[in-house]
């Protein structure tokens, strides 16, 4: 193409929050596969990892765009906003 | 002018592993190669519905701008945030993914959503995956002159990266399922 790509990248602003992440993340797919699916879904489990990687999220993000999300309630907006024009839930 | 696509894939997995693999998709090292559009994934909200049997999540995908690559010197940046919202419906089982940008609105809007559900044929061994992506270039955009080409090329590049999304949900279905019968790969 004659030009060079420019291949710099920002670095991820949540990277110090990557063992923490990792952390959670371990728990939460191990807690998704073993028990979730499984039927037991009365209680969500890994609390204390999930409140460790949150806290280093809520400090480290500093993407105004994204940190509303930490506080919002309507977590599945896009999704119910989905099933509103299509309540069958299917794709047309 | 928008542009949507739609997109069908059948994975001969069940229901319960192939939506473990969509979750472990961008943790792993390997699958971070072969992803390498996908910078980071923070989950930022996650809510259990116990009653219902229906979790809810918000993440927060950071992607290398899509596109070819004078959009990025247009748009000055290279780097867009988008939100991922999924609900998974254990009693039903299914999974529901909807992904928008949520940064570049300005220029361009792309939408996702993909659904995992138990394949009709064959809802305890196969899963089927429905995927719909609209690109859309604002029209009043500095980019609107060459919108249709500019779109084109993100569907080509969509269409890219979902083909290596399904080659790496492959590989990690078959990781969970040797793991699942206690052989280690």
């Amino acid at each position: 193409m004659g030009i060079t790509k420019r291949e710099k990248r920002s670095p991820p602003s949540t990277s110090p929050c990557a063992d923490l992440k990792a952390a959670y993340h371990n728990c939460f797919n191990r807690w998704y596969s073993e028990k979730f699916v499984k039927g037991h879904w009365d209680k969500l489990e890994c609390v204390s990892e999930w409140q460790k990687y949150r806290d280093c999220l809520a400090q480290h993000l500093d993407d105004k765009h994204l940190s509303r999300f930490l506080e919002t309630e309507g977590v599945a907006d896009l999704i119910d906003q989905a099933d509103s024009k299509n309540p069958s839930g299917a794709f047309k | 002018m928008v542009r949507a696509y739609a997109q069908e894939h059948t994975y001969k997995h069940p229901w319960e592993r192939v939506t473990s693999a969509s979750w472990r998709k961008f943790a792993d090292p390997e699958n971070k190669r072969a992803l390498s559009h996908i910078l980071e994934v923070d989950t930022l909200n996650r809510k259990l519905d116990p009653e219902a049997g229906k979790l809810y999540t918000t993440r927060a995908v950071t992607i290398h701008t899509p596109g070819p690559w004078f959009i990025r010197k247009i748009v000055g940046q290279e780097i867009c945030h988008c939100v991922e919202s999924t609900v998974v419906d254990a009693k039903s089982r299914s999974m529901q993914l909807a992904t928008r940008n949520i940064s570049l609105q300005k220029f361009i809007e792309v939408e996702e959503k993909i659904r995992y559900d138990p394949h009709p044929d064959n809802p305890n061994e196969w899963t089927v995956c429905k995927q719909e992506t609209s690109i859309r270039i604002k029209p009043l955009s500095v980019l609107a002159s060459m919108a249709e080409k500019i779109e084109q090329k993100c569907v080509e590049k969509f269409q890219q990266n979902s083909a290596k999304g399904r080659e790496v949900m492959e590989r990690m279905c078959k990781y969970l399922e040797a793991e699942s019968k206690g052989i280690s790969l």
